[in-house]
């Protein structure tokens, strides 16, 4: 019969600190627990009394990895309740970027947190002697997407050009030209990334917990930038809710285990990410994203949590072929500084993106002079948590059947947890060095 | 282009330094003759200036040193080891030194490139810089602007 102490305190290869606690004593599991154990960082606070053109640039912190996608919830949110109407080459341009970030974090993701997991090495470090060209080719991926954020946003990280209104720069002709022959250029490295997931794709644990999956969705195509909310339940019924009307959907409320809020919607808990956003939209997906999913093993409606980092592959390849069609419209238009939206009224307003780790939602009320009088941010990853518990509550039980050993479960649990890609906060990052010469 | 590259969490009291000293050389016109960029926590996106026609890179990082807080070194990796001991690249856990390590491994081209620790005081989320640091921002910048020209 199992025995098993697990104490997993701040799980390596996510951002942010999460832990995972198990006690299984002569096969009885008598705790089973996700703690999120990190301090409220308070930004809802920071914006109260700040102008609206300050209010992005504040939130954007909230994330080093998904800043795009925070900045851009934010200026949407603002945007509503300003009552401002953005034009099309501004849609086009941020759906740009949303894709440029959506790529950066995956192959982030998929390469140097998860990849290890698959490939039997405890971190990406070990992997350049074994895997060198791997390596390489994430790190070229990885600056391809940083070249190409920066390009669109001002920066990748923290973006300065989107404001509410519109762009403050906007990229030449020429620049998005270039960028395009850079995109085409690097699909051989993303056939080969590709190929890499494909070949190990078979050591996916095979799990199933079907659950509720939200993302936004839209009937113009695989929704990032922009769309309504979309629930799918496990019999494959939908519903869409607009997302001024979030807190329908998140319902958040605290546990004793955790710092961080979870979500619930119609059933005991949902997921928001890649798989939520594939299991939604797979119809939506490019064409040869479909075909790499067919490859890869994976179609909607998918109820394994493992598959999310499988969600993402997929993911990368639509985002890349859209963007190519993006740029073929904006480089065949071309591109202008067009002067920004200005406020047409002063009130309160919801705004959403997908971000990496699925749906972001932002709220502001601004008063008569555009001061900000508070605001409501809630982040992807705190609605996995719950969802994350509940895969806890059936994965255990399922191991302990299987008589597996303490290391064999906790491995189990902790690439669960990575597989959610979960981004709990940003923390510090110091370098703690000694000298040798 | 030489690179003037901040890295740090910008809100989590010292640890923000980097990106600091950054917004300082641009807010003050220092950028003549180096691009100055903000990484915050994508301390991996380093990569993306690891070029063959890169002159020079300058990294500004809180950097436990021993020293007093403000206090500060410019030092080449090859002076240091790094006491973190990492499970994976991550905006929490890497930090600069195991990109540059994994680059190298990896085949990218290393320019010239060297770090400017600077001791931290307080770290936590939510707080600005503390006063040691925050007064001695532009002895930081004009260091990190001449040490950079000077790679």
């Amino acid at each position: 019969m199992t025995t098993a102490r697990i104490r997993v305190d701040h799980l390596t290869r996510v951002e942010g600190h999460g832990n995972i606690v198990v006690n299984v004593t002569d096969g009885v599991i008598e705790k089973c627990e996700w703690q999120v154990p990190e301090a409220p960082r308070f930004f809802e606070a920071m914006i109260r009394g700040r102008h609206y053109s300050e209010v992005g640039r504040i939130t954007s912190r909230i994330c080093g990895i998904c800043a795009v996608g925070h900045t851009l919830s934010s200026v949407k949110a603002t945007e509503a309740a300003l009552g401002i109407e953005i034009s099309e080459q501004t849609r086009k341009l941020r759906e740009l970027l949303k894709y440029a970030e959506n790529c950066d974090s995956h192959i982030l993701h998929v390469n140097f947190l998860a990849a290890p997991d698959f490939l039997g090495a405890p971190s990406v470090f070990p992997l350049v002697a074994t895997h060198g060209e791997v390596v390489a080719r994430a790190l070229r991926l990885k600056r391809l997407m940083h070249e190409w954020g920066s390009l669109i946003g001002g920066r990748t990280t923290h973006p300065m050009s989107v404001v509410p209104g519109g762009f403050a720069a906007v990229p030449t002709t020429k620049e998005l030209e270039q960028l395009r022959e850079k995109l085409v250029a690097a699909l051989p490295d993303l056939d080969a990334f590709v190929a890499t997931i494909v070949s190990v794709a078979g050591s996916v644990p095979d799990f199933d917990r079907p659950t509720e999956y939200i993302a936004l969705s839209s009937d113009t195509g695989y929704a990032l930038y922009d769309g309504d909310i979309q629930s799918l339940l496990p019999d494959g019924t939908k519903q869409r809710y607009p997302v001024a009307d979030y807190r329908q959907v998140t319902n958040e409320f605290v546990v004793p285990q955790s710092t961080a809020k979870y979500t619930r919607n119609k059933l005991e808990a949902y997921a928001a990410c890649a798989l939520a956003r594939f299991n939604n939209n797979y119809d939506m997906l490019h064409p040869e994203a479909k075909k790499v999913a067919e490859t890869l093993g994976i179609q909607p409606i998918c109820t394994n949590p493992y598959m999310n980092t499988v969600a993402q592959v997929v993911e990368i390849v639509s985002n890349i072929h859209e963007s190519l069609r993006l740029l073929d419209e904006l480089i065949e238009t071309g591109v202008e500084l067009e002067p920004l939206v200005e406020p047409t009224r002063y009130g309160t307003g919801a705004g959403a993106a997908e971000v990496p780790r699925g749906v972001l939602f932002h709220e502001y009320t601004y008063d008569d002079d555009g001061m900000c009088l508070g605001g409501d941010c809630v982040i992807p990853t705190n609605q996995n948590h719950n969802n994350i518990q509940y895969d806890f509550e059936k994965l255990v039980p399922e191991l302990v059947e299987q008589d597996k050993s303490e290391k064999e479960m906790e491995l189990a649990l902790e690439m669960l947890v990575r597989a959610y890609d979960p981004c709990i906060s940003c923390s510090t990052h110091y370098l703690d060095v000694k000298f040798v010469r | 282009m030489r690179y003037l590259v901040g890295v740090g969490g910008y809100l989590a009291g010292d640890d923000g330094v980097g990106p600091r000293v950054v917004d300082y050389v641009l807010e003050n016109g220092l950028d003549q003759d180096l691009e100055a960029i903000d990484l915050s926590t994508d301390a991996v996106s380093l990569v993306a200036y690891l070029d063959d026609d890169t002159e020079a890179v300058l990294v500004v990082d809180a950097a436990h040193l021993g020293l007093a807080p403000g206090d500060f070194r410019v030092f080449s990796p090859e002076q240091v080891e790094t006491r973190k001991e990492l499970g994976g690249l991550t905006t929490h856990e890497g930090d600069v030194l195991k990109v540059l390590e994994l680059a190298r491994e990896a085949g990218f081209p290393i320019p010239p490139l060297a770090i400017m620790g600077i001791e931290p005081g307080e770290i936590a989320e939510g707080r600005p810089l503390s006063a040691p640091l925050r007064e001695r921002l532009p002895e930081y910048a004009a260091v990190a602007v001449e040490r950079l020209a000077a790679l």
